[in-house]
């Protein structure tokens, strides 16, 4: 998985490329630790080239999720490929999550 | 399709490709995708949790019949687990409340037409059915 993260003004831009599963997510992890600091974050991920997510994936989203929340910040996911955007409709995800 | 890995240690990826090699799996991108999800999930599962250490085996086999039915077992013998009696997670939660984990098996469940568990002779055996 390739995370491309780019700052444009108030705006964080991020960038996921590639599978996101067992074998990389705690690579994942480590990689989006830059979006866990800051206050009110305000955090799009682009998801066009997002092929794949596992629970592992999800956990990562979760967590994510509840530290930008815990900043008063916000988080939006972008351009999902329907069977990704299936997983995160199975799981809830899409409603913890601002998917558009 | 019958492999058998042993250790099972960091074996993940390869459980996964083998059964996804299979040639009972079918062509429909859709479903090789569900497929695979929900082979990670189990597998993973056993990896991390089956034995200390890693430090056993899991037999998978894929079988498809004459009605095109699916079925992916994988079978252990480490401790006794039913993964099928966790609760599955409350979906309706806020992200505050959400519980970080206990996903895996939940998207087996809804991935797959049918998952189920039973323990003989000593093993864990996970069964995992889909209608290609």
């Amino acid at each position: 998985m390739d995370v491309t993260i780019k700052n444009e003004g108030a705006k964080t831009l991020v960038t996921l490329q590639g599978r996101l599963d067992t074998t990389n997510a705690s690579d994942f992890q480590n990689d989006i630790q830059p979006l866990m600091e800051g206050e009110k974050p305000d955090i799009e991920i682009d998801c066009t080239d997002m092929e794949y997510t596992s629970s592992q994936g999800l956990r990562m989203f979760l967590i994510l999720q509840k530290s930008v929340l815990a900043r008063q910040g916000q988080l939006v996911m972008k351009n999902m490929k329907p069977q990704v955007k299936e997983v995160f409709d199975i799981t809830g995800f899409s409603n913890i999550i601002k998917i558009i | 399709m019958e492999k058998r890995f042993d250790p099972i240690k960091d074996k993940t990826a390869e459980i996964i490709e083998a059964i996804m090699q299979s040639p009972d799996m079918p062509n429909d991108d859709e479903l090789l995708f569900k497929i695979r999800l929900s082979v990670e999930e189990a597998a993973e599962n056993i990896v991390q949790y089956a034995y200390a250490e890693g430090e056993g085996y899991v037999v998978v086999k894929t079988e498809r019949t004459p009605t095109n039915l699916l079925i992916i077992t994988l079978r252990d013998e480490g401790v006794p687990f039913n993964p099928l009696e966790q609760d599955d997670p409350d979906i309706t939660l806020s992200a505050e409340d959400r519980q970080i984990g206990g996903l895996g098996i939940f998207l087996c469940k809804k991935l797959m037409d049918k998952v189920s568990y039973t323990f003989e002779n000593k093993c864990n055996i996970l069964i995992m059915e889909k209608q290609l």
